[in-house]
């Protein structure tokens, strides 16, 4: 027989997870505000729309939480979305079995994320350096495909975005497939483990003798894998493939990553917060539509959130810092470990 | 340590050459024999064979159209054309056009500028050439500076579209979900704001929700889905683009409300443009109408402004805007051929 937990043990676990996730607390106060104030916001239609709004932009984000774990970027995250999309619409595949399709796209995110993966570990050029030449490149390559022509997709692409497994949407399903899974390798893998400890302190992962750039080539190959699974998403959604998806797409996951609490030096984050991030920001996105408010807020907003995201990241940082005894700006060695136990 | 350096070296050397083989990436010229590279002033009186230099801000359906009106207006004229694409980038867009004038000699530059503003450095390099500068379809900030300006008339396309709406609404009442373009973008300021002036103290048509897209498929996918949410009694959608219409779609669709005329869930749509994807809806009856902008216009009186520029004469009139033309369920059979997306 189980006893049942008590009043203390349910206040420490609610702290604890308050202290992982602060950003709970702020899509559920977000939720209810928007709930009490527009009618049909809180309906169980428009919260599986903020969901599957949501699932694209969370698939690709717990990738990009691994490359910036590493203290890496990839901004070529849109790019691989938009090359991945125009592989999809290519005449050598649009008419294939979507089995193999999904193969084929999953195939190109791989190396589009090794591309990336092993130019930043074997050469030490900065990621916002390759990642920036890459997003040329793999737009440049897209649009060569496309020959920046609007392509239809064929109804037996489009049930990765449109269909539902027993009520639950496709993309909704996917996303938390993806997460789940992120969060798992994050926190119960020794690769997991591993871009932690090269996210935190580089130098001391060397000395230990970790496979450092196997872990950053693994994180940025997983980045490309998961934009390829978000690109399917996307795409099967829209229907069609414009020449235009997936442009500023970095700047939204980035966003999703930082507001989720993974700091931008590395090392600490977890998979869970950047779920939270790209609900929260999805949520503004459809608050602002049911507000009302005038187009040019909404890009005020959104600037606003970054800044709060940034700001948050910041007074972590701070807090963390005089928790671990540090006064100058340098960042703890051993910050992700400390930080991230268990947090996935 | 030494092979790790020069490995460092030779990727940034590599990144780099990515990044400039991106700016020439979309580049191609017309392979038209003999042709000249005389410099600007008087090349036509003079009987010699003219080179326009044409910088696009980007290739897209409808670009691909204003590119094949200029090629055709060209060849009838007997010019050669050096075509580029600047993907959107302003600064890519100014260093092609220094050297369409600087180092290929161009006698003359047809732009459509990214940025009405940030092009106005363009304009005067080729002023300081001789070389006469026009611009087509989005205008310019320096407009006193250009040889020639043709461009659609934003406004009256709005009010156009506004005009379709208010027939409609004789025996229906509207409630109307407007998109609006890029927030920066004349054309979208234009194209909304001719729509709304001409809705004013028209009780029967009633704009229930603005969304920004930014021009981005995706926005207009999640601002249409949000909308359609927040008020299910949307019965008329106004998109500011045949570009965002399989966005729109693809939201009705994921709604259940896709649906030809006459059918009772048929939301009252008019976008434009006219370009393929608007034709396609207009045959398929799911598009009630279609603002089509004269593309064909464009290239030629942008070719005869160039002759007459090149001649040393005054290109008079100096602006022009051309008004679109209203495609519509009425008209359809007779005026879909003036349109130049219901022709590819």
């Amino acid at each position: 027989m189980t006893s049942l937990p008590s009043a203390g043990s349910v206040g420490i676990w609610t702290r604890s997870v308050l202290r992982r996730q602060p950003l709970l607390p702020v899509l559920v106060t977000l939720l209810v505000i928007l709930a009490a104030w527009y009618d049909g916001f809180a309906t169980v239609a428009n919260l599986r729309n903020i969901a599957v709004q949501a699932s694209p932009l969370t698939i690709a984000a717990v990738g990009m939480t691994y490359v910036i774990m590493t203290s890496g970027i990839d901004l070529s995250v849109g790019s691989m979305l938009f090359l991945a999309a125009a592989v999809e619409s290519s005449s050598a595949l649009i008419d294939q079995p979507a089995i193999g399709v999904f193969l084929a796209i999953g195939a190109t995110g791989l190396l589009m994320g090794l591309v990336n993966g092993l130019a930043v570990a074997m050469t030490g050029v900065p990621a916002l350096i390759v990642t920036l030449a890459t997003m040329q490149a793999f737009r440049g390559a897209g649009g060569h495909i496309t020959g920046q022509q609007d392509i239809s997709l064929p109804e037996g692409l489009r049930g990765i975005g449109t269909g539902s497994l027993l009520g639950v949407p496709t993309p909704i399903l996917l996303a938390a497939v993806t997460a789940l899974c992120g969060g798992l390798v994050f926190s119960r893998t020794r690769f997991g483990r591993y871009v932690q400890a090269v996210g935190s302190n580089h130098g001391a992962a060397v000395d230990a003798g970790l496979p450092v750039r196997t872990v950053l080539i693994g994180a940025y190959a997983l980045a490309g894998v998961l934009a390829a699974v978000a690109s399917l998403t996307q795409t099967a959604r829209l229907g069609a493939v414009q020449p235009s998806i997936g442009q500023g797409f970095e700047l939204t996951v980035i966003t999703a990553v930082v507001l989720g609490g993974t700091s931008l030096f590395g090392g600490r984050g977890s998979i869970g917060g950047t779920v939270l991030g790209a609900l929260v920001l999805t949520t503004v996105q459809t608050g602002l539509v049911f507000s009302g408010s005038s187009p040019y807020v909404f890009d005020i907003v959104r600037g606003g959130v970054l800044l709060v995201a940034v700001l948050a990241a910041g007074a972590r940082w701070r807090v963390l810092a005089r928790t671990v005894g540090l006064t100058s700006r340098r960042r703890p060695a051993n910050a992700g470990r400390a930080d991230t136990a268990g947090s996935a | 340590m030494k092979s790790v350096g020069i490995s460092r070296y030779a990727v940034a050397v590599v990144a780099a050459s990515l990044v400039l083989a991106g700016c020439s990436s979309t580049k191609s010229s017309s392979t038209s024999p003999g042709s000249s590279a005389a410099s600007g002033g008087s090349a036509a009186a003079h009987g010699k064979k003219l080179t326009i230099g044409v910088s696009f801000d980007l290739l897209n359906s409808i670009r691909s159209a204003e590119k094949n009106a200029i090629q055709s207006a060209a060849d009838a004229a007997g010019y050669t054309v050096v075509f580029d694409v600047a993907d959107q980038d302003p600064q890519k867009q100014a260093s092609q056009i220094q050297d369409l004038i600087q180092a290929k000699k161009v006698d003359a530059v047809i732009a459509i500028a990214q940025d009405g503003q940030q092009i106005s450095s363009s304009i005067s390099l080729a002023k300081a050439h001789d070389v006469p500068f026009l611009t087509i379809d989005r205008a310019v900030a320096d407009q006193q500076s250009v040889s020639f300006q043709i461009t659609g008339d934003p406004k009256a396309d709005g009010a156009a579209v506004a005009a379709e709406f208010i027939n409609a609404a004789k025996t229906t009442p509207l409630k109307v979900l407007e998109l609006v373009g890029g927030l920066t973008d004349q054309n979208a300021i234009g194209r909304r704001d001719g729509f709304n002036a001409a809705l004013v103290g028209n009780p029967n048509v009633t704009i229930v929700s603005q969304v920004p897209t930014d021009w981005k498929p995706d926005q207009a996918l999640d601002g249409t889905s949000n909308a359609l949410q927040k008020d299910p009694g949307i019965n008329a959608i106004y998109s500011p683009s045949d570009f965002l219409l399989p966005s729109v779609q693809s939201a009705l669709t994921a709604a259940n409300r896709l649906a030809p005329i006459g059918d009772a869930k048929h939301v009252f749509m008019v976008t434009i443009d006219g370009d393929p994807n608007g034709c396609k809806a207009m045959k398929a009856k799911t598009l009630d109408a279609d603002i089509a902008t004269p593309v064909a216009d464009f290239g030629k009186q942008a070719i005869a402004a160039v002759t007459t520029a090149t001649g040393g004469g005054k290109v008079d009139p100096q602006t022009v805007q051309a008004k679109g033309l209203t495609l519509n369920q009425a008209n359809f059979a007779t005026t879909s051929s003036q349109v130049w997306g219901c022709g590819s």
